[in-house]
């Protein structure tokens, strides 16, 4: 890969992982498409280097807020046990799935995730404060 | 540990955990995705998490599915090491950064944006 290309690919990541502090995703829902669409790869490939890529900012990002007092590291660790178990089992169905069936799920998967996010945030603002309840 | 944030445990509450970080997982592992958007809503539906908590303890989370994610996947050759660690290099800047917008600002309007922005992009992979 070129330096040119690297810096572009970097720069991704800097905006990758501002959201992802932002709202408490690994920014899997962001890597994915930007290694598929722009750098022109296969969804399986996206997926693993994109689950890699999190590593390091999930750490980051968990650092950051952890510094704040906003991390619960018990309910970290019990989630995050559990989900060793079904990242594997997921990783293992995702491999024998053909790339563009995988594409078109996550791309589904995307735009229902895309329209909870606007809706979600329009019912935060109507209601103040207060958690959402649904 | 100042950082350590209090956590009654119940044996509820553990298999709540357990569940909910089983469910990420899978959709983690499925898709490539660290599964905070699974995690957060339900931290905050079924265990009362405030919405900070919520986003920073799934990011904890989130590091151990993703090793065992990519880990999987780098069995088949499916990872790109190069691109990887720009996007993590990039990622290790825009981090902090994202943290401390949050901490001092309403990110409900961000929310939005965030969320036309990944709605296009799915789009963008249905169609391709």
């Amino acid at each position: 890969m070129s330096v040119a290309l690297l810096l572009l690919v970097a720069g991704a990541g800097v905006i990758v992982g501002i959201f992802a502090a932002l709202f408490g995703v690994g920014g899997g829902l962001l890597m994915v498409p930007f290694i598929v669409l722009a750098l022109d790869k296969g969804q399986h490939l996206a997926e693993g280097t994109s689950l890699l890529a999190m590593i390091a900012t999930a750490i980051v990002g968990a650092l950051a807020h952890a510094r704040r007092g906003y991390v619960d590291w018990t309910s970290a660790g019990v989630a995050g046990v559990a989900g060793i178990a079904g990242a594997i089992a997921g990783a293992v169905v995702a491999l024998g799935t053909p790339g563009e069936v995988l594409r078109r799920l996550f791309g589904g998967v995307l735009v229902v995730v895309g329209l909870r996010l606007i809706l979600s945030s329009r019912v935060a603002r109507n209601r103040e404060g207060s958690a959402p309840s649904s | 540990m100042t950082w350590r944030y209090r956590a009654p445990v119940s044996k509820r509450r553990v298999l709540e955990l357990a569940l909910i970080g089983l469910v990420a997982g899978i959709s983690s592992g499925l898709f490539g995705i660290g599964g905070g958007t699974v995690i957060v809503p339900l931290l905050v539906w079924r265990l009362g998490f405030e919405q900070h908590r919520a986003h920073a303890t799934s990011l904890a989370a989130i590091v151990l599915i993703a090793v065992a994610g990519s880990a999987t996947f780098a069995t088949d050759g499916e990872i790109d090491l190069e691109i990887a660690l720009a996007l993590a290099l990039g990622g290790v800047i825009g981090a902090p950064l994202g943290a401390r917008v949050m901490a001092g600002l309403d990110a409900d309007r961000l929310k939005a944006a965030f969320g036309v922005l990944v709605f296009i992009v799915g789009a963008g992979l249905v169609i391709r």
